[in-house]
């Protein structure tokens, strides 16, 4: 009885593990796409905070300022795709891929510059067990938070307009653009902790395909979740809990990848409307340009 | 041909020359490598010899067949970034299909290829059936479909359909009889047959033409376009979008999983986990610099498979990472993503 107890326990606290990344990618995903831009350069701001925070831990000796630092990365990553989906109305999914493509490979080319090795970084000063422990705490205060921000403050009210008809919003006043740019800048510093996250609190470096498209999911876990900060957490739990049951499972000989494989098919099947409506917010996606 | 480029074009081929000179020889420099020798190794790499010639244009065919697939979507004014999953699960029809049933010559390549575009073609057809049905969002859709195809292969070759020696992730090999030439025998042993007029190469330009005449002088051809480009005067005109998105996606689909057939059939010689290194998300570069256009995109194929036969070269040559090209590439599809596809978008 024991056993199965600690069992229980141990899938629990890696579910927890497994969700932590994912939540952060995807409340970040639900800002910017509430504001009504598709980030679907969400895998490459994970991979630009999980490997500027190891070079800054790694340069500085302190993985407190290695956070920051990948935070500004993904903030920076997001400002790019934000200004070019803001101001000069670029496709926002094209560029997105591009984002990702070369966040990926820029990484890949830093990992070589910066420790003359490819594949992985050296072992950096890491946050440990009770960094790991709070960074996932804060990621259902950050959750918690959103979900208060978008439904009951002005500025939530604001990005949630723009993201449903962004002209209608700026006839009653609101920048949309502005709106839009900054929605998306400040979720790029969220879906970025996902990365620390991963590099600095779950670990202590950067590995190639370390993020292993946990920006997808997190894309997907934005649609189960119905493009709610709430919802997008629990959907990244449920995904978090599969991931976790996987060792488990694959013990029992049941194939990893058919596991693995469980986001991406429930994604599919919530896009076909088969979990209910979803209905994403009415402007996602389209760029708005002033008349 | 100078007609032929569209507005913008010009200004566009400025842009790529100055983010791929620019951003590669600033990388270059951070790599410690003079520039001047990391592109002459990658020009050196990718033309030097003949067989490197033919290495090169064997990487413009494995990005020219997705890159025509995406642009038949994007002219519908579909994003299919899914080009990816679906060149893969067309090359693992091809590598199972033809190695589990041995057929004459005559029989086995039509077979192989055959299934390699229906393959794609029906994970291309998901996320068309998807959209045409419950209106979903065919972005998110490929991008989950080329995980799951990723995922399902992986466990079919590492599990019940492994055939390789050695308990290695791949099919068993393709008989003789399922094979085509390609262009890297025919530069090691410089004997030209009949044979070679199926060599990928000539068999996606001959593609490429045919949907460039598709695309400008059929009924379907124009629905597309005018799904693409005005979607809501398309509708009036009696044109059924769903069914245009459907038919556009499967056909998106079929002719990047025939891309994915030709890597089979001419090159691997069976299905491998490794057979595309990312030709699927390379390809919508390809498109885009090619403007969309099946002509233009031949020329950019050729580009960006030279930057992708020179890449190693460079790297053993002149110490740059080959990543540099691949973040090249990224930053390319950033600096076009203003173009053409948002007319697309705006309107619907």
């Amino acid at each position: 009885m024991n056993a199965t107890l600690a069992a229980v326990l141990a899938i629990l606290g890696l579910t927890l593990v497994k969700a932590t990344p994912l939540i952060y990618a995807a409340l970040g995903g639900v800002l910017s796409e509430r504001a009504g831009v598709v980030n679907i350069g969400l895998e490459g701001i994970l991979i630009a905070g999980a490997f500027t925070s190891v070079v800054v831990s790694g340069a500085t000796g302190s993985p407190l300022l290695g956070a920051l630092a990948g935070v500004l990365a993904g903030m920076l990553l997001a400002a790019i795709l934000a200004y070019a989906a803001t101001r000069l109305g670029v496709d926002q999914i094209v560029a997105g891929t591009g984002l990702n493509i070369a966040a990926l490979a820029g990484a890949a080319f830093g990992l070589v510059l910066v420790y003359h090795q490819p594949g992985a970084s050296h072992e950096v000063p890491a946050f440990g067990h009770t960094g790991e422990v709070v960074f996932i705490v804060l990621a259902f205060v950050v959750a918690a938070a959103l979900q208060f921000v978008l439904t009951r403050t002005p500025w939530g009210l604001r990005v949630r307009a723009c993201g449903e008809d962004p002209g209608a919003a700026e006839s009653a006043g609101i920048d949309a653009l502005k709106t839009r740019f900054r929605a998306v800048v400040i979720g790029g510093a969220i879906a970025s902790l996902g990365g620390v996250y991963l590099s600095l609190a779950e670990l202590d470096l950067y590995s190639d395909g370390m993020t292993a498209g946990r920006g997808f999911i997190a894309l997907a876990a934005v649609i189960f979740g119905r493009w709610t900060p709430l919802g997008a957490t629990g959907a990244a739990l449920f995904f978090g809990f599969f991931a976790a049951l996987q060792y488990s499972l694959q013990r029992a000989g049941v194939p990893s990848q058919l596991m693995q494989a469980l986001p991406y098919l429930a994604a599919l099947v919530a896009l076909a409307g088969f979990a209910g409506r979803v209905r994403a917010p009415a402007a996602d996606g389209i760029p708005y340009v002033r008349q | 041909m100078i007609a032929a480029l569209r507005k913008g074009a010009l200004r566009d081929v400025v842009v790529v020359i100055v983010v791929v000179f620019g951003v590669g020889s600033i990388a270059m420099l951070l790599a410690h490598v003079s520039p001047l020798d990391g592109f002459g190794a990658l020009f050196d790499g990718a033309f030097g010899t003949p067989e490197e010639v033919a290495e090169t244009l064997v990487q413009a065919t494995n990005l020219l067949f997705p890159a025509l697939g995406i642009a038949i979507a994007f002219r519908a004014g579909l994003f299919n970034i899914g080009a990816e999953g679906q060149l893969i699960l067309g090359g693992f029809a091809a590598g199972w299909l033809g190695a589990q049933f041995p057929l004459p010559p005559y029989l086995a390549v039509p077979m192989v290829l055959l299934a390699g575009a229906l393959a794609g073609g029906a994970w291309g057809a998901i996320p068309g059936f998807l959209r045409a049905r419950f209106g979903a969002n065919e972005v998110i859709a490929t991008l989950m479909l080329n995980v799951i195809a990723v995922l399902l292969t992986t466990y079919l070759v590492t599990g019940p359909l492994q055939q390789g020696g050695g308990g290695a992730a791949e099919t068993a090999a393709l008989p003789k009889a399922a094979q085509i030439p390609d262009l890297i025998a025919l530069a090691a042993d410089p004997h030209f047959t009949l044979a070679y007029l199926l060599t990928p190469f000539v068999v996606a330009i001959v593609l490429a033409f045919v949907l460039w005449r598709v695309l400008a002088r059929t009924v379907f051809g124009y629905e597309l376009r005018a799904a693409g480009e005005a979607p809501e005067a398309a509708r009036r005109a009696g044109i059924d979008l769903g069914r245009t998105a459907f038919v556009a996606m499967a056909l998106s689909g079929a002719i990047a999983g025939l891309g994915g057939a030709t890597i089979v059939s001419g090159g691997l010689h069976r299905f491998n986990t490794g057979l595309s290194p990312g030709y699927g998300f390379i390809a919508i570069a390809v498109a885009l610099v090619g403007n969309l256009d099946p002509r233009w995109i031949i020329v950019a194929s050729i580009a960006f498979g030279m930057l992708q036969s020179g890449g190693i070269a460079m790297q053993a040559e002149a110490g740059v990472p080959r990543e540099v090209v691949t973040l090249v590439t990224g930053l390319v599809i950033i600096a076009l993503a203003g173009r053409r596809v948002v007319a697309n978008r705006r309107s619907t």
